[in-house]
């Protein structure tokens, strides 16, 4: 792609797709059960996998034995990770970051389990009712080792080993300082501390894990069909631990019933069935149910950070330290260090705090693995924004004004933070000031005192955000994780003069197919009608990063925008070479319709798109000398090494004192995600991301007991918030363009959870604080607030 | 385990299957019948992904065995779209930005779609009261409660309450000629 394309589409200022709310192409097969989820997938003659899972949070396996399960009617197979081992490579992580420790898996585990759910062998049978019943029948003997369960503890010395080959469970320790902490602690009228403790939760995407082996024997090939955020890494991953070429192996994604992060990585029970479709030369499917899924998928959140703020008596910061500690759970699926050391990276946040230092460690247990799950930094903001209400707190200001002398201003764009991020575009003061005021604030400040006098705790929270969307491959390096933030697309009119296009991107609900054709059709200048998007099928779809994070709008479909660009100027040349101009320059295409500009007027030339195609296929020799024939680009694109979007959260809560129980709303957005692609699909992102964060603040828990037993693994004990307790939210948008991506896309889905999380959670101190109450720890459940209430209760007799 | 003939009446057609006794109505719809658009998401009652109507009646399907259903009426998400145009409220969804991933969605659809037969008139707390059996992990739910919204108004314009044939409301999105409102 050359950079004057690039430039344009940055500066491409005129829309007529883009932005508008056009309703999704996706939702008619959804609508009508058409749509085709993995499980919907019908291969003929498929074996049914399922997995037996160890009943132990850490136990070493003595002798598996398969012969009784073997002996059931219908069973075609029964594995261990002897077997697997034999048919598949290791997966090894191991990214050169200093204070982060190697770590190594079999694809099932061989010597000892590790979680409660752990798989250790594998039954395939005809019908997965078969396969269930027979895996009941295969006798694991254990010896049951004491469990890790604690991050705390199991950092200690002395304490059981996770993984046996390190030498400790802190399996990740790193330390920063940017300024001069300890100096700015030595001048600081008071230090302000405070502790955020987030628990453990899981996606939950509503349709569980799966995948379809279809092995062909005669041409040495592996068509594996799962629900995948990233499709072609998982074919690089697939192809490398099974000992293929990539070209080998092609990976097929359907629709997908929701991902959330919960499915970038090759889980073990995906690799195994891939392995086993391999040596039985039959296909087979697997889908977990929804226990499995609970208890053995991906689970994440569990962090914790310690804050300490050096600040002046006016309100303003001078320094911050942060502590972070996280759970990692037993295996590694991501570098360890990777979802908590951008938590420490956000934590200055939208204010001014160049003197920042900060500790991160990370400990193995034997609970479930963590990986991300949608904002893995989501603790971040509530940190922030709560360490902030610490500080108006202990100096009696109001939360907003200690806000405001700290906050970043348009003065101060573009910013380096403390950690090296750069700032520019953002509006964290505007959207703060806008929901300041569009919620009344003041109104409501002083309806919440008149109301406790009548014992109503109401509260008011506000969390600000500073969103981090898109990584670029600079990102990467820095971090030192192997990986690049590129994206690829393209884009081919065919003959008719219909387009399709594709990019390496797979969305599990955005709706990228939509924005995409927004993105086509705006990009080349064609009507949204003649376009069809195809993501999901690595032989299809070039090889692209997947989606991950917030980037399918800047980098997927921003790299869409630059390939219909690219597309857009061979049929500019091709029309001025029909129409006999010397340039192309006073062309454009409209519509699919060529027009000229003359005289400051756009008038039609009588040619179309489905003409320019027909040329470029079907009559090459009318081509200007030497251009090929078709028209077809292909473009990467490598976004900036971050973008960032920002958002105000605000709400009211009222804690009612005798159940716990807490009630939200009203609930405000003001957010700034640049130029959005579609503002209807933005909203939609921004609610589902927000009752996502509301829902984990209020209900959701992955439980385990002090042996590591998963108490929460059915949907009966695992809460999801329902329609009843999702409050309403309104939205405000701003709009800012970022200047450096196409279009001025900024990306967003993620910041909705982290807003979330520290409106809540400080709507409730808020409300409490008449009782000195200050929530420490999530989920805010009615026990948990009952026990702080009992316990102020006792202090102040 | 022995299979044992069954005949099912689904969408106003007769399948003559057999299964074992205890497979489930949801895994026989979808795999004996071929009708994958009810979907499964926890197979113990608490999703509402799998929700089909039996004799009229929102019914998880799995939580029923298939032999039980040998007699009545089921009827899936498949027979709500006619001539590839979707229902008063599969449309309101559709224009409300309802549904993301769609893996809730045929249950909601199923749900909702009974709900407002029987109760034409409902206010939001109602809607709400009503979908808080189906878990939505994408939509935050009030896109939903939106279109759930808009399809009663429709209906309360149509009033004779006929939901097969769509409302005049605004354009359709149709199978094969997509518009766009
Ligand atoms: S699958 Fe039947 S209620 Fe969840
Ligand atoms: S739209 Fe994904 S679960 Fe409802």
């Amino acid at each position: 792609m050359s950079d004057a394309v690039l430039d344009s589409a940055v500066h491409h200022q005129t829309f007529t797709a883009i932005g508008q709310s056009m309703p999704r192409v996706e939702d008619y097969r959804l609508l009508t059960g058409t749509a085709k989820y993995l499980d919907d997938i019908e291969v003929p003659h498929a074996l049914h996998a399922t997995f037996v899972r160890s009943p132990y949070a850490h136990a070493r396996i003595f002798r598996i034995q398969t012969d009784q399960a073997m002996a059931v009617p219908g069973v075609v197979a029964v594995v261990t990770g002897q077997d697997l081992a034999r048919w598949t490579q290791p997966a090894r992580m191991a990214p050169p970051i200093e204070g982060l420790f190697p770590m190594e898996m079999t694809t099932l585990p061989i010597d000892k389990v590790r979680f409660d759910g752990d798989p250790v062998a594998c039954v395939v049978a005809a019908d997965r009712y078969t396969a269930e019943d027979a895996a009941e029948l295969v006798m694991v003997e254990y010896e049951v080792l004491p469990a890790v369960t604690d991050m705390f503890a199991a950092a200690e010395e002395g304490t059981p080993l996770v993984d046996e080959t390190l030498s400790s469970n802190l399996v990740s320790h790193q330390t920063y300082a940017k300024g001069n902490v300890a100096g700015r602690f030595a001048e600081a009228d008071v230090i302000v501390e405070a502790t955020f403790s987030q628990h453990r939760q899981t996606h939950v995407p509503m349709e569980t894990r799966g995948c379809v082996a279809v092995w062909d024997d005669g041409r040495q090939h592996l068509t594996f069909y799962i629900g995948t955020q990233v499709p072609h890494p998982m074919r690089t991953t697939l192809a490398a631990r099974m000992g293929l070429k990539e070209t080998q192996v092609n990976v097929i994604s359907p629709d997908i019933g929701g991902a959330f992060g919960q499915k970038i990585a090759l889980y073990r029970e995906e690799l195994t069935v891939a392995a086993l479709a391999r040596e039985l030369h039959r296909p087979i499917r697997w889908r977990e149910d929804r226990m499995e899924n609970l208890r053995a998928a991906s689970h994440a959140r569990e962090d914790f950070v310690k804050t300490r703020a050096a600040v002046t008596k006016d309100g303003r910061i001078l320094a911050l330290h942060a502590d972070l500690f996280s759970d990692f759970g037993a295996y590694s699926f991501f570098p360890a260090n990777y979802m908590i050391r951008v938590v420490a990276m956000l934590l200055p946040g939208p204010y001014k705090i160049q003197d920042y230092s900060y500790e991160v460690k990370v400990a193995l247990t034997n609970k479930c693995p963590a990986g991300p799950m949608r904002a893995p930094m989501a603790i971040a903001s509530w940190v922030t924004e709560g360490t902030i209400d610490a500080v108006a707190r202990k100096l009696k200001l109001d939360p907003v004004e200690v806000r405001r002398i700290n906050m970043l201003k348009q003065d101060d764009l573009p910013y380096l933070t403390a950690t090296t991020e750069l700032y520019e575009d953002i509006t964290p003061r505007e959207t703060l000031d806008r929901a300041v005021h569009s919620f009344d604030y003041h109104v409501r400040r002083k309806e919440q005192e008149r109301l406790r006098v009548q014992g109503k705790y109401r509260g008011i929270g506000i969390c600000s955000v500073i969103e981090s969307t898109t990584y670029g491959s600079e990102f990467y390096r820095k971090a030192g994780i192997s990986g690049t933030g590129h994206e690829a697309a393209w884009v081919r009119i065919e003959p008719t003069g219909v387009v399709n296009a594709s990019a390496g991107i797979m969305g599990s609900g955005q709706g990228y197919e939509t924005v995409m054709t927004q993105a086509v059709a705006d990009g080349l200048g064609c009507n949204p009608h003649d376009v069809a998007i195809h993501l999901g099928n690595t032989l299809l779809a070039p090889y692209g990063m997947g989606s991950r994070g917030s980037r399918g709008a800047v980098a997927g479909v921003g790299t869409t925008f630059l390939a219909a660009q690219q597309a857009r100027i061979k049929v500019l040349a091709i029309a001025a070479h029909l129409l006999k101009l010397r340039s192309s320059k006073d062309l454009q295409l409209t519509d699919g319709q060529v027009v000229l500009e003359t005289d400051g007027q756009w008038r039609p030339t009588g040619l179309n798109l489905r003409d320019i195609a027909q040329t470029a296929y079907l009559n090459p020799l009318a081509l200007p000398d030497g251009m090929e024939p078709g028209i077809e680009a292909h473009v990467a694109y490598d976004p900036p090494a971050m973008t960032y979007s920002n958002s105000t959260h605000i709400c009211e809560v009222e804690v009612h004192l005798d159940t716990g129980v807490i009630s939200v709303g009203p609930y405000l957005v003001v957010e700034d995600a640049g130029t959005m692609l579609n503002p209807q699909l933005v909203e939609g992102q921004l609610l589902g991301a927000t009752a996502l964060g509301i829902g984990g603040v209020l209900f959701e828990h992955v439980v385990y007991d002090e042996n590591g037993q998963n108490l929460t693994a059915s949907l009966m004990d695992y809460l999801l918030p329902t329609a009843v307790e999702t409050p309403e939210i309104q939205m405000i948008h701003m709009g800012t363009p970022n200047h450096r991506t196409p279009a001025g896309i900024k990306g967003m889905s993620e910041g909705g959870v982290m807003g979330a999380i520290g409106a809540v959670c400080n709507a409730v101190s808020d409300a409490l604080s008449p009782l000195g109450i200050v929530v420490e720890q999530q989920p805010l459940s009615p026990s948990y607030i009952k026990s702080l209430v009992k316990k102020a209760s006792k202090t102040a007799r | 385990m022995n299979e044992v003939p069954v005949t099912l009446w689904v969408n106003g057609q007769t399948y003559a299957v057999r299964v074992s006794p205890r497979k489930l109505l949801s895994d026989v719809i979808r795999e004996d019948i071929g009708l994958t658009g009810t979907h499964v998401g926890c197979e113990h009652g608490v999703c509402g992904a799998c929700t089909v109507w039996v004799d009229d009646r929102p019914t998880r399907s799995c939580l029923m065995f298939a032999i039980q259903a040998e007699g009545h009426a089921v009827t899936t998400i498949e027979a709500l779209a006619q001539h590839g145009q979707l229902n008063v409220l599969q449309q309101a969804l559709h224009e409300e930005h309802g549904l993301q991933c769609g893996f809730c969605t045929p249950g909601i659809v199923m749900t909702m779609e009974a709900y407002l037969h029987e109760h034409p008139n409902p206010t939001v707390d109602d809607i709400r009261d009503a979908l808080s059996g189906n878990l939505c992990r994408c939509t935050g739910y009030q896109n939903i409660v939106a279109g759930v919204q808009k399809a009663a108004r429709v209906f309360a314009q149509n009033s004779s309450g006929a939901t097969s044939a769509a409302g005049n409301e605004s354009t359709h999105l149709s199978e094969g000629g997509r518009e766009y409102v």
